[in-house]
């Protein structure tokens, strides 16, 4: 047994609670489950080929006939939960009614024996469409004169808050005036100002999103998925959606699943599969193909993004003037209004003076959704850039504009919050000199040129939704942890496992963990904005210390002792200050026999459950009497941050770029185990390096051109730098409210590759990218550009 | 799995010799598709892009996988695993760009099952084997219910996915005719990824010099840019004759890039993929040219 000195787990890189069952395959996603049903049904969907079209008729008979279909659905069927739905009604995956707005959305559905009947029926299915006009490109479904989205005799309106003046297509907007923009631009040295686009890509989580949903003899239903939040999301949304499923008639599991990236934190395959289980009174099982994985499932929310700002001669930026448009592509009725993308503009510098115009839009192309950094990667991107542009205009190094300008803890940002911990100053010095930015690199005659760039970016975490956890002390003195949240690969199981056993001063060995099951574990709300360690822990925290008082009050019943003169650590209760034992924890509870299995007290197989729940403090409206200026003292929660700084070398012949050396830094809070922040730091890099340069959605003729992992480039190790050139660190400011001090950080990892990569580039060939990703195409195309104006 | 998606096809065979499996595909017709690595083939049918009432294998029948030296050449049998020919000692010097092209398909993965046969008769304008093979002046060596024939690779393909092959008839082997001294011949793959990647364009290039230094033959197969895989007479007749210059070269590569027909697809617009193959076959000429110096 360890001494309590070994029991502190915080900061301690502890091997993950799961290694074993994943490194030797014995870990059981959800489809592993499908083998316990002999009779389960297969759902497959047939999908709009059309980026928009009003549908004239559907003939589902000859599909209904074919043997070993049970049922087939469509969108003009009454049990299909259409009405009142919170957000976009597109998001959930059931068929088109009216009309199909993108190129993917479900038209007709089938139950069936087996996929391969399912797929025979959906061939039988006969759609006439009438075209209509769309919009893929966002750029062009702003204004008033936008072709619709939606067709405009269906007077549905885009945003949730009912038609927007500013077009058809706008879904709502988001302002902010800080300060006088104005009169600090008058009075600025230096003004710089362009536009940037960042483009449309997938999560390309290797696991398909599926269910299987179990009908259950009460007439509920038993979902085991891989979607996120069981309680939150999943669970909250059937709810809503199908009312003769009461609470306690719907049961979610998520058994392993890996990382969704925000790809499923609206229920996509549940809705679909719970109403084919409630039809057909049969379980039934709806897993996307990796082609609907790209053309049906949520794709990031692409943003163009207009930003202005001015600086004094020193390098003070004094004004930011930034027009935002986030693309939420086909939506009825989504929340999108731009805030989300403009905080990342706002949360990393210190700017007395920000005019803030931001919106959303719908494009027929497949809905948008969270996707690791919720909108900011895709407008720091502008942001970082222009910094340089500013920087070489003042004369002054990346660098030291960012140090300058960068906001302080303790400082307000533009909406009006105070900044609790930040420490990107050391993460940007830290990759600065990681990658030795004040060394040239070499260059010679060949065609691969070659350059070095630096960027920081920092991003909100959600004051969204609690989380709850319980904490059994059993009767053999060991520890379980019952919590909902996600374990989508982060580790966050284990992080968890580690501040409970910390608490209990025990060891790590004697704590057993219990996911995601609604049955069993308490509410969470969901897996996203890098909540997790923050959220849950922290109720983690309160569970485990309700588990301890409760023990001690207990112990000190036992022997005689007031609670407080009790501490409880190595599975034993002691005299608080000093070594004496006074009890075994397992000691506390009777054995279980004729005589004292009728009393109170601590049992043999009954545990000591302590509770915990943890609310984050609500955030504080932003609109509404005396917000007029959009600004709140409480509009996020805390922010995460991240510094990136890179070689790389551009090919001037055809617009390659290669990674050759990087660092990634991570202001994670004090981090509850490093080496699974190294690794969601290294994970987030390379998601990042496919995010930048490589991977994107292309659109011809309405439709997505590349809806598979041949076309849909994704980096693999090859295009990743060599392991003795990948750096890392973590550069941690404790966040004062965290768990032990910690935060999240999966997102902010991901934000200032692009930048970074953009400012070596230039440094390189002297070109400036402004669209991301930085494919070899568009690369090229700057080079011929620019050549083309030398010869002027 | 429960979950995986079946094929569905009615019947299976898997013929042991060469005759057998004519037989079978003259009875079958239009019905059936010939298995080789399976690598294309079982993708569409799962896919439900093919839907087949028969599926013939090759793999059964040993003589297809053999390789031989032979006076007038060298005979690979088109079942060859893509591997086994990455590897192949037998291709030195000029007949190494065989390996090459082989090596650089898809991933390990696959070239383990693929075959040299299998992704010539797949006919993708991309295929990477197949410009090596135009410019070593492969031959296919066919058999089919009428008896043996041979055709000049180059003239085995139709169309993306269409060749010369009538549906009795099965690609056994090719034929790489011997090269002669002071030949050069390089092949490249231009992808976005190191691995695992289709080719935007790939280029293939032989040249054969004279005592002299000047070129006597010269062969130029562009991947990726035209139905298929397409040779450049016009840029071959250029460099004819001429000792190799940098201007020439880069000659050449613009006369390619004009005489190519590429299409915009999820790889790359027709405008880049027509500049690649300027880039491209100025670099497999140059290397062409110093390997052939050297052998």
């Amino acid at each position: 047994m360890s001494d309590c000195e070994n029991t502190n787990y915080i900061g301690k890189s502890v091997q993950r609670v799961d290694a074993f069952e994943k490194a030797t395959g014995k870990a059981k996603y959800f489809e592993d489950y499908q083998i316990q049903y002999r009779d389960l049904l297969h759902v497959k969907v047939l999908r709009s080929p059309h980026a928009h079209a009003k549908i004239i008729s559907i003939d589902v008979s000859a599909a209904e006939a074919l043997p070993g279909v049970i049922t087939v659905v469509k969108g003009s069927d009454t049990d299909i939960p259409w009405s009142d739905l919170p957000y976009a009604s597109a998001y959930y995956g059931n068929p088109a009614r009216y009309e199909v707005i993108w190129a993917g959305q479900a038209v007709v559905a089938v139950a069936a024996e087996s996929i391969e009947i399912a797929e025979e029926a959906l061939e039988l299915v006969k759609v006439e469409y009438e075209m209509l006009p769309y919009v893929t490109d966002q750029r062009l479904a702003m204004g008033v004169d936008a072709i619709p989205v939606t067709s405009p005799e269906l007077e549905i309106a885009a945003g949730y808050g009912g038609p927007q003046p500013e077009g058809p297509n706008v879904m709502g907007s988001y302002k902010l005036r800080h300060g006088d923009v104005d009169k600090a631009f008058e009075e600025a040295d230096v003004i710089v100002e362009e536009e940037y686009q960042a483009g449309k890509k997938s999560t390309s989580q290797i696991e398909c999103n599926g269910s299987i949903v179990e009908y259950q003899q009460d007439g509920g239903v038993k979902i085991i998925t891989n979607g996120c939040g069981v309680h939150g999301v999943i669970k909250n949304h059937i709810l809503t959606m199908y009312p003769q499923l009461t609470s306690s008639k719907v049961r979610v599991i998520q058994p392993v699943t890996g990382g969704s990236f925000g790809n499923r934190l609206f229920p996509l395959v549940e809705p679909l599969a719970v109403l084919m289980a409630l039809r057909t009174k049969r379980t039934v099982s709806y897993v996307l193909t990796r082609k609907e994985m790209y053309t049906s499932s949520p794709s990031n929310w692409p943003v163009y993004t207009k930003l202005k700002l001015g600086a004094k001669k020193d390098g003070t930026i004094i004004a930011e003037k930034l027009e935002l448009v986030e693309d939420a592509g086909a939506q009825i009725r989504g929340y999108f209004d731009g805030r989300l993308s403009s905080s990342g503009l706002m949360c990393v510098y210190n700017i007395p003076n920000v005019h803030c115009d931001s919106y959303a839009v719908s494009t027929n192309t497949v809905p948008c959704a969270p996707y690791r950094g919720l909108g900011c990667a895709e407008s720091e991107w502008a942001m970082e850039n222009l910094l340089d542009v500013l920087a070489e205009k003042l004369d002054m190094d990346p660098l030291e504009i960012r140090l300058k300008n960068m906001i302080k803890n303790g400082e307000t940002n533009a909406y009006g919050e105070k900044v609790t911990s930040i420490g990107l100053g050391k993460c940007l010095k830290a990759v600065a000199d990681g990658i030795k930015i004040d060394e040239p690199c070499q260059q010679d005659d060949g065609p691969w040129k070659y350059g070095k760039g630096i960027a920081a970016a920092g991003k909100q975490n959600t004051p969204l939704g609690r989380a709850e956890a319980d904490c059994l002390v059993h009767s053999d003195g060991s520890i379980e942890i019952l919590v909902s949240c996600d374990e989508q690969g982060m580790g966050v199981q284990s992080a968890l496992r580690q501040m409970a056993a910390t608490e209990f001063k025990i060891d790590i060995a004697r704590v057993k963990m219990t996911r995601a099951d609604t049955a069993i574990t308490p509410f969470d709300n969901f897996g996203a904005s890098s909540r997790t360690t923050y959220t849950t822990g922290n109720a983690v925290i309160i569970a485990c210390q309700d588990a301890i008082d409760q023990l001690k009050e207990a112990a000190g019943r036992e022997v005689g002792l007031a609670k407080k003169q009790i501490t409880i650590k190595d599975g034993k209760a002691y005299i608080v200050g000093s070594n004496t034992e006074v009890i075994d924890i397992a000691d506390l509870f009777k054995p279980f026999d004729f005589f004292t299995q009728q009393t109170w007290g601590l049992l043999k197989g009954t545990p000591v459950r302590g509770r915990g729940v943890f609310c984050p403090a609500p955030a504080v409206p932003w609109f509404g009497p005396g917000h007029e200026d959009g600004r709140t003292p409480r509009m996020w929660n805390w922010y995460q941050f991240s510094a990136f700084g890179a070689e790389v070398a551009v090919n001037e012949e055809t617009g390659q770029i290669k990674i050759l050396k990087l660092m990634s830094t991570a202001d994670s809070g004090n981090p509850i185990n490093p080496k699974l922040v190294e690794g969601q730091i290294d994970g987030g890099v390379i998601m990042a390096l496919g995010f930048s340069i490589m991977d994107h959605h292309m659109y011809q003729d309405g439709k997505m051109m590349n809806p598979n992992m041949s076309d849909y480039r994704l980096p693999t190790t090859l295009e990743t730098p060599l392991q003795k050139n990948f750096m890392r660190a973590i550069l941690p400011d404790p966040l004062p409210d965290g768990p032990f001090n910690a935060k999240g950080m999966a997102e902010s990892i991901m934000i200032p590759v692009g930048p970074a990569i953009a400012s070596a580039i230039y440094q390189a060939i002297g070109v400036r990218p402004t669209e991301m990703p930085m494919t070899a195409e568009s690369i090229l195309k700057l080079i011929k550009d620019k050549e083309a104006n030398n010869a002027k | 799995m429960l979950g995986v998606q079946k094929m569905k096809f009615n019947s299976y065979h898997e013929p042991e010799t060469i005759e057998e499996c004519i037989q079978i595909l003259d009875e079958q017709g239009a019905d059936a598709k010939i298995l080789a690595g399976g690598t294309d083939l079982v993708i569409r049918m799962r896919s439900r892009v093919f839907k087949l009432k028969a599926v013939v294998s090759l793999n059964a029948i040993p003589e297809l996988s053999e390789v031989t030296l032979k006076e007038d050449g060298l005979y690979i049998g088109a079942m060859a695993r893509l591997m086994d020919v990455s590897k192949l000692e037998l291709l030195t010097d000029a007949w190494e760009i065989v390996k090459t092209g082989a090596g650089n398909v898809s991933s390990m993965q696959v070239r383990n099952i693929a075959t040299l046969g299998g992704n010539t008769c797949n006919a993708s304008p991309s295929a990477d084997t197949v410009p090596s093979l135009v410019v070593s002046g492969a031959i296919a060596n066919i058999i089919g219910k009428n008896g043996p024939r041979s055709v000049l690779l180059e003239d085995f393909f139709t169309g993306p996915g269409k060749t010369v092959l009538a549906k009795d008839e099965i690609l056994v082997s090719f034929k790489l005719p011997n090269y002669a001294d002071k030949t050069g011949a390089v092949y490249k793959k231009y992808s976005i990824r190191g691995d695992t990647d289709i080719a935007i364009i790939g280029v293939a290039g032989k040249i054969t010099l004279n005592a002299q230094g000047e070129v006597v033959d010269v062969k130029i197969a562009l991947g990726g840019v035209a139905p298929t895989v397409m040779r450049v007479p016009k840029a071959e007749a250029f460099l004819t004759g001429k000792k190799l210059t940098d201007q020439l070269i880069e000659e050449a590569a613009v006369i390619a890039s004009e005489s190519c027909t590429p299409i915009t697809d999820a790889r790359a617009t027709k405008e880049y993929r027509t500049e690649m193959v300027r880039v491209w076959v100025r670099h497999v000429l140059t290397d062409a040219a110093q390997e052939a110096q050297k052998n």
